[in-house]
């Protein structure tokens, strides 16, 4: 008596499909299950075990293996719960090999035979669409979640009753005692739309880095903003995923995808992740959880913020080492990290926006108001290396705040206004970048600045004049002619301009301060 | 070594045997006889004889000194790495502060000490000054080495330095007086200072080279700022300030003192606004200070007739622009609502970029902390 079911799991974001080899046989009565299994894996035997009893199916006294294969990969997680249980049932006949056919399975079972939540169907399911199966039976909490892969059925069951009676019903023809979940991803979207989220308009003041914040958005440009305590920083931050484009059918399945895996999606309430993240970590966040780790590696906060906004508040109070491991991910947009099983590749392509004081008492320049030392001031501003530094294109000061700012005044321009804008200028990217696999001007290397990014006789000859007198570095350069094309794009302009080029470099403060 | 040399190398000894602070001790060892005579009799143990019974634990103190000290060579070595020292009986001992009641009794000093002759003036501020503060310093550092002041100071960070930095600049003297041996820069930062006042002007001491700066140190060494000059010029001091230790020390030994005046809201000018109440004189510009000494004033330099050409070519909104910019640094989000009110028509923060950074290439203007701008130093 032997049988075989399909199952899944996932390996840092990507996933693929398990056979879960059920055999029972006699002997002495025993439980086994190999294929080099984590201890919660293992643990399905008590589980399963116990939940079929508690359903009226008492097991029989034989010797029972459980075999998952590939057998040389590690497995995680407790979805085998189900899939072993309904291996057991088909093992004893009561249900027939074919109507599992096809069907992926997946879940965790309660001592009562309920079905409960699992991480990673998003993934799952989507593997198991692209190696041909036609069904998935899934949790009914995660079902939803699964649905929206197009082009394969997914069942949402609660407990091992009704997922038997489902798969009899097939075996005898039935069309199908549940139907397929089904699910409009559009509406998603239009659901949050309503939700009064944080806007632009709230924040009186502050033109400079408003404007500073806009350019960052539209050209997905990283954004450290420097001002004393109370000015606004966090605020602004907060409300910088307001201007940028809503996130993409795609892009959203990728940050779902690792948020599934994460167990960070919340289903049914949350069932793809369709707002850009905005995470902000407290400074004394370790290394591991910034970039993700773990023995099993498990995704990062920079992973996490994919496609969205990391911001780090205060960030001179991060440790030094913390925030060097961001090097890596803001350069590759990725991260990788390497455990003896192979190399995990998270995904980490997110927008850097730092804030952080002038000096530790946070009024500098203000003398009137400083109690630093110059020298104070220096080693403040040293806390932050200077290759971390170097990837952040735009940096821009938030002026102290005067009551006249905070007692109303007329209303800024609302988000909506700014979003505009911002998408104006990302189509003008989309066009530039079509076929090249980079989506903004921040992602140019050398050679697309060389190509994009050409200035006039006039504008090099300024660029000249102010590489001089405002003593630029070599490496800000092509910071400076990328932040120039954005504000090019923001103004429609097809040749970057010495205005253009002058608010960049207004921004390019850096490397001097 | 001349006569004169060799009894300025025991009189080095006996400085340095005495100890600091025994000025009235070594005066009245002036009637035993030369330095020379006092080590003859420290090395023949007889010194303790010689003297009142009240001098008796100094006198077995300098005996056990010239024990084993090796005069002449501890000189010679000294005077090789270009320290030389001076004590107060000696004809180039500076006369100004030979007369202060508390002078010191001897000076270790490398380069010039101040020229009798020549008017000097003290200028000092704090430290951690402002942008105002350092725009004033480095302007009446300048001119007033320009008009023949020597500038004397103390080559702290701040204000001091930057004065002494332009007198220098300017092709004047200045004085350091400092509060660690002459052989240490201190703070490490003015090296470059430190460097151009050894080979330009002068540097001094009463502590032998070697001694490392202690905070117990600077206190004393203002009364040599102040006793060396004809009037004291406060530039920058908030209200609870080390600048007015030097001030008190200045109205003891009968100086002038000057203080330039400030916004009354900003901290760094709260002291000097003070002294102006108290009766200091308030200046505000180089030439005013000069007219209070009776000196002549020096001829508009061409710098400044080009720039005030310069502004007649700029364009209207550039100007009206740098019209808005002060010695206080403003952040862009100020500077660009401040716009729209004195203009009433409103600047977007690209332009304002744009004309900032011209004016910033044209030396008109300054940034300072990234983006805040203030008017440029000329």
């Amino acid at each position: 008596m032997f049988s075989t079911i399909t199952s899944g799991t996932v390996c840092g974001i990507s996933s693929y499909l398990v056979q879960v080899e059920v055999d029972l046989s006699r002997g002495l009565p025993c439980f086994q299950m190999v294929g080099l299994l984590s201890s919660e894996v293992r643990e399905a035997r008590e589980r399963v075990r116990v939940a079929l009893k508690n359903t009226g199916i008492s097991l029989p006294p034989m010797c029972i293996n459980v075999n998952l294969s590939p057998a040389d990969v590690r497995k995680e997680g407790t979805v085998f719960d189900l899939p072993v249980a309904i291996g057991i049932l088909t093992c004893l006949g009561q249900l027939t090999g074919p109507c599992t056919a096809g069907t992926v399975l997946l879940g965790e079972l309660g001592l009562n035979g309920e079905i409960k939540p699992v991480k990673g169907v998003l993934p799952i399911v989507a593997q198991a669409k692209e190696r041909g199966m036609r069904r998935c039976i899934v949790p009914q909490d995660n079902a939803m979640e699964g649905a929206v892969v197009e082009g394969i059925e997914v069942i949402g069951v609660s407990d091992i009753t009704e997922t038997v009676a489902y798969l009899q019903a097939i075996e005898s023809g039935g069309s199908g005692l549940i139907e397929p979940e089904q699910i409009d991803v559009m509406s998603l979207w239009e659901s949050t739309e309503g939700e009064k989220a944080l806007d632009f308009a709230d924040i009186n003041g502050q033109a400079a880095v408003k404007r500073a914040a806009e350019v960052a958005a539209a050209g997905f440009h990283h954004l450290l903003m420097i001002g004393p305590p109370g000015s606004g920083k966090t605020m602004l931050a907060r409300r910088i995923p307001s201007i940028l484009p809503p996130l993409s059918l795609q892009e959203s399945l990728e940050v779902s995808t690792i948020y599934s895996v994460s167990g960070l999606l919340h289903p049914p309430k949350e069932v793809l992740i369709t707002k850009r993240p905005f995470l902000n970590p407290h400074h004394t966040i370790t290394q591991q959880a910034l970039a993700g780790g773990g023995r099993v590696p498990a995704p990062g906060i920079v992973s996490l913020s994919h496609r969205g906004i990391l911001f780090l508040d205060e960030l001179p109070e991060f440790k030094r080492q913390t925030l060097e491991i961001l090097r890596q991910p803001l350069e590759d947009k990725e991260v990788q990290i390497a455990r003896s099983s192979g190399v995990y590749r998270f995904p980490a392509d997110f927008m850097l926006v730092g804030a952080m004081n002038p000096c530790p008492c946070g009024y500098y320049p203000d003398m009137a108001r400083c109690r630093c030392s110059p020298y104070e001031v220096k080693r403040y501003l040293a806390r932050i290396s200077g290759p971390i530094l170097d990837r952040i294109d735009i940096c821009v000061e938030a002026a102290p705040l005067r009551f006249k700012d905070l007692s109303g005044g007329a209303p800024g321009e609302s988000s909506a206004q700014i979003r505009e804008r911002v998408m104006e200028a990302r189509k003008i990217q989309a066009e530039r970048f079509l076929g090249t696999g980079l989506h903004f001007n921040a992602d140019m290397g050398a050679a697309q600045v060389e190509k994009y990014c050409g200035l006039g006789v006039k504008e090099k000859r300024y660029m000249e004049q102010m590489f001089s007198c405002m003593q630029l570095s070599a490496r800000g350069y092509h910071r400076i002619l990328k932040v120039a094309r954005t504000i090019a794009d923001l103004a429609g302009c097809r040749q970057i301009r010495e205005e253009h080029l002058a608010e960049a470099i207004c921004y390019r403060q850096a490397d001097r301060i | 070594m001349t006569q004169q040399e060799t009894e300025r190398a025991y009189q080095h000894w006996l400085y340095q045997a005495a100890g600091m602070g025994s000025r009235a001790f070594l005066t009245d060892l002036e009637q035993t006889g030369e330095a020379q005579v006092v080590y003859d009799m420290a090395k023949r143990g007889i010194l303790e004889e010689q003297l009142h019974i009240r001098y008796r634990r100094k006198a077995q103190k300098i005996q056990a000194f010239a024990a084993h000290y090796d005069v002449l060579g501890e000189y010679e070595r000294m005077t090789e790495r270009g320290i030389l020292f001076v004590t107060i009986r000696d004809a180039s001992y500076p006369q100004r502060l030979s007369v202060v009641s508390d002078a010191p009794y001897a000076l270790y000093y490398v380069g010039r000490l101040p020229d009798a002759g020549k008017r000097s003036v003290a200028m000092i501020g704090a430290r951690n000054c402002s942008e105002y503060g350092k725009k004033m310093a480095g302007e009446f550092g300048a001119v007033l080495a320009q008009a023949g002041v020597q500038i004397i100071s103390g080559m702290a960070r701040g204000i001091d330095g930057i004065s002494q930095q332009a007198a220098i600049d300017a092709g004047g003297y200045s004085l350091g007086v400092f509060g660690c041996g002459v052989d240490i820069c201190y703070p490490a930062e003015n090296r470059a200072l430190y460097e151009s006042l050894l080979a330009e002007g002068g540097v001094c001491s009463e502590y032998p080279p070697g001694i490392e700066p202690r905070a117990v140190l600077f206190p004393p060494r203002n009364r040599i700022i102040s006793g060396l000059c004809d009037g004291v010029l406060v530039i920058e001091a908030k209200e609870r300030s080390g600048t007015l230790i030097t001030v008190d020390m200045a109205l003891e030994q009968g100086r002038e003192v000057y203080a330039i005046p400030g916004r009354t809201t900003d901290a760094l000018s709260v002291g000097c606004n003070k002294l102006i109440r108290q009766g200091a004189g308030l200046v505000m510009t180089p030439q005013e200070l000069l007219d209070e000494m009776q000196m002549t004033i020096p001829a508009l330099t061409e710098k400044n007739v080009c720039e005030q050409q310069s502004l007649f070519t700029m364009e209207e909104t550039t100007e009206k622009v740098l019209r808005l910019l002060d010695f206080q640094p403003k952040p862009l989000a100020l500077l660009q609502e401040a716009y729209g009110n004195a203009y009433e028509t409103n600047i977007s923060v690209p332009k304002l970029c744009h004309e900032l950074l011209q004016l910033c290439a044209s030396g008109h203007a300054g940034q300072t902390a990234g983006c805040y701008y203030r008017k440029g130093i000329s």
